[in-house]
């Protein structure tokens, strides 16, 4: 009987204390939350006469311990702080849309104003940046794109269809126009990853040119060195006569730049790759396994989202295609619809090559 | 012994009010307040709202503890649970994608995790010698392999399907009150669990097999039949896991429950119920996995680095299997100082 009434107790006290512990909370912060919602449109007033300071911009990235991630936050956090605003980066706990989810309910607890978001899964956080914006919080999106009808508008570091273009070509030239090549990604489910693959795919098929290429293999490393360096492995045991791998992820292009490069492999190797990663292995001679590669500017691409986060946050902008805007220093630019969605294309991708891997592997 | 709490504070003081406050769950119970007030002091926007609008992916993980605490008191261990949530909500996506009405989707749900842990329960009842773990590691395997392969040949590929129709998952996802939906649930199948493992000759029975296998069948139990009737329970669970997943997500891919094979066995072993089997009670499972909820909120309201919070909870969950040990050498020293 006693333990009865124990446990009557204990479970009645957990429902209460929850209850205690975010009730008494709920008349103290009642009055803070009260401001921090006034204080999102207020900010939205403000701004256009002043200038962003007060407004809270949030960065959420695909996953902790990213190269790439950490110089794109550096980008957004150098924009934001030049214009007075307060910054807020969050790395997921795991680079899944799940983990982002998390951060994302916790950025709109916090009522910030803006939140950049780079997607680790394209329709996962529908629900969730949804209820963003209903809470008055400007949503985009950059480097990797989420459901277009969820965010205002999308930094895009490159057209898809650029960025195809470059690496086909790209393959092209190291093949020397026929034979076998195999792609190393980065998860399966990457959007950005997949729509460039995809238009690889469809060059492949629409133009004769690139009749000869046999694509053997997509392999997915996860963007985890040790798989991609396993996937690499494969590739070259599975197919002895292939003649090229593209990674178009900094992860797996590092991990098989050391893989053939260790094994004094014929196999050569481009893709998009970060210059101080891949510095030793950039060459023309058969003692490096990467010719050259390409990458857009990873602190540029978050300058870019920081200066769009203001601008959306302001109002200059609404992400409508046709809005203009001045990002700082990158310059001016436009936004335009590609493909029923709203888009700011930040350039072409940048070749690096043995000429100029020197000056550039000490930026990023 | 059936029911005691699986961590003692004092190895001293045994009967009377003390020993109540003195349980491992009464100091739980103060650890959640303490966070509660924790949360409130570091973050203005720790409130009943926010908190309850930040808890439905993590009450979804809740399901699952209750199902893992029967495992872990009969000395059990399954983390294929992670990997079958991902597969139940695959199915489930992929099946209403289809044309399957909602109702009908949310019992294959339920039905693809009952399956999966009856698979479970199958290969560790069939094949006693085998350690439950390598079992579960390759059950793991598959049902994040099969999912795979289901994103491949229904999916639009790319690993990743989202609800197509989402009338259904919104009614689940609604609020009453403030209060999700899922919490209700949570505590409505809270309670069943709890009491039919502390007040019931089944959950009693569990406790026997948990504290010596061979005892108990010797007394009669159907050893092997409970263990599979534990891990097809748990299987159901993780479905049901899935389902609330859904209303979160509105989709699934292939890292969907990624973890939470381990995130629900550490609320249990925090809540004071021991891996070795026949110790602990899930009340006390239940309050844990609250005080990881909360704090990880509480936490992640102040943008501490999402990886700083992880080693913090790993270093609550070491700190609190030592505690016993710690006190007991406590005691062992007053005694001797004593005499």
């Amino acid at each position: 009987m006693k333990k009865k009434v124990l446990s009557v107790l204990l479970a009645t006290t957990v429902v209460a204390s929850l209850l205690a512990g975010c009730g008494s909370s709920a008349a103290a912060p009642a009055a803070d939350a009260a401001p921090a919602a006034d204080a999102a449109p207020a900010a939205d007033a403000a701004a256009p006469a002043a200038s962003s300071g007060g407004a809270t911009y949030a960065l959420v990235t695909k996953s902790a311990g990213n190269p790439f991630m950490e110089r794109m936050a550096s980008g957004f956090q150098e924009a934001v702080e030049a214009s007075g605003g307060t910054v807020v980066i969050q790395n997921p706990e795991a680079a899944t849309p799940d983990a982002q989810i998390s951060v994302v309910q916790s950025l709109i607890s916090q009522g910030v104003s803006s939140i950049a978001v780079d997607g680790n899964d394209a329709n996962a956080l529908t629900a969730v940046l949804t209820e963003a914006s209903n809470a008055g919080i400007k949503v985009l999106s950059l480097d990797s794109d989420v459901a277009p009808d969820t965010r205002a508008v999308y930094c895009n570091q490159a057209g898809v269809q650029q960025i195809g273009e470059t690496l086909m070509e790209a393959v092209y030239d190291l093949t020397g126009g026929e034979g076998d090549w195999a792609i190393l990604s980065a998860t399966s489910q990457a959007t950005n990853q997949n729509a460039w693959i995809d238009a690889m795919k469809k060059l492949m098929e629409s133009d004769s040119k690139y009749a000869k290429l046999n694509l053997v293999e997509v392999a997915y490393g996860d963007d985890e060195p040790q798989k991609s360096t396993d996937q690499t492995q494969a590739l070259l045991q599975n197919y002895p006569d292939l003649k090229v791998i593209c990674a178009p992820t900094t992860v797996g292009i590092a991990a098989a730049a050391k893989v053939l490069q260790d094994q004094k492999s014929s196999v050569k190797l481009t893709g998009l790759g970060l210059p101080s990663e891949m510095a030793e292995y950039i060459g023309d001679d058969d003692a490096h396994s990467c010719p050259y590669m390409y990458l857009w500017n990873p602190i540029d691409l978050g300058r870019l989202a920081g200066y769009t986060s203001i601008a959306l946050v302001d109002g200059s902008i609404t992400g409508a295609a046709g809005d203009k805007f001045t990002a700082g220093e990158l310059g001016d630019y436009t936004i335009e619809e590609i493909d029923g969605s709203t888009q700011i294309i930040l350039g072409p991708p940048f070749k690096f090559d043995p000429s100029n891997i020197d000056e550039w592997k000490s930026v990023y | 012994m059936a029911g005691k709490s699986g961590r003692e504070i004092s190895a001293e003081v045994k009967g009377g009010i003390r020993s109540k406050i003195l349980s491992w769950e009464g100091a739980l119970i103060l650890i959640l307040v303490a966070v509660n007030i924790l949360g409130v002091v570091i973050s203005p926007n720790y409130n009943v709202s926010n908190v309850l609008r930040e808890m439905p992916r993590y009450l979804a993980e809740i399901f699952m503890m209750f199902g893992m605490g029967y495992i872990l008191v009969l000395g059990d261990i399954d983390i294929s649970v992670g990997a079958l949530v991902c597969l139940a909500g695959t199915v489930t996506v992929l099946s209403s994608n289809a044309g399957l009405p909602f109702g009908l989707a949310v019992v294959v749900c339920l039905l693809v995790g009952l399956l999966g842990g009856m698979l479970n329960g199958f290969i560790a009842t069939r094949f006693t010698e085998l350690p439950t773990m390598i079992v579960t590691l390759g059950t793991q395997i598959i049902f994040r392999g099969i999912a795979e392969v289901l994103f491949e040949t229904w999916g639009n590929g790319g690993g990743t399907a989202s609800m197509t129709d989402t009338k259904g998952l919104m009614l689940l996802a609604q609020k009453i009150g403030p209060f999700p939906i899922a919490f209700f649930c949570v505590i409505i199948v809270g309670i069943i669990m709890i009491t039919v493992l502390a007040k019931t000759t089944f959950g009693r029975k569990l406790y026997a097999i948990g504290s010596n296998k061979t005892a108990a069948y010797y007394a009669g139990i159907k050893v092997e039949k409970m263990r599979f009737i534990c891990y097809s329970l748990l299987g159901m669970l993780a479905g049901l896991c899935a389902l609330f997943l859904l209303t979160a997500t509105f989709g699934s891919n292939t890292t969907t429950g990624q973890g939470f094979e381990m995130e629900v066995i550490a609320m249990c072993v925090f809540g004071g119920i021991a891996t070795t089997g026949g110790k602990g009670n899930l009340i006390g499972g239940f309050i844990a996995a609250f005080i990881i909820v909360c704090l990880r909120i509480a936490l992640g309201q102040r943008n501490i680095n999402t990886q700083v919070i992880l080693v913090i909870i790993g270093l609550m969950l070491i700190i609190s299997v030592l505690v016993p040990s710690i006190s007991n050498s406590i005691a062992a020293r007053k005694k001797r100082s004593a005499a």
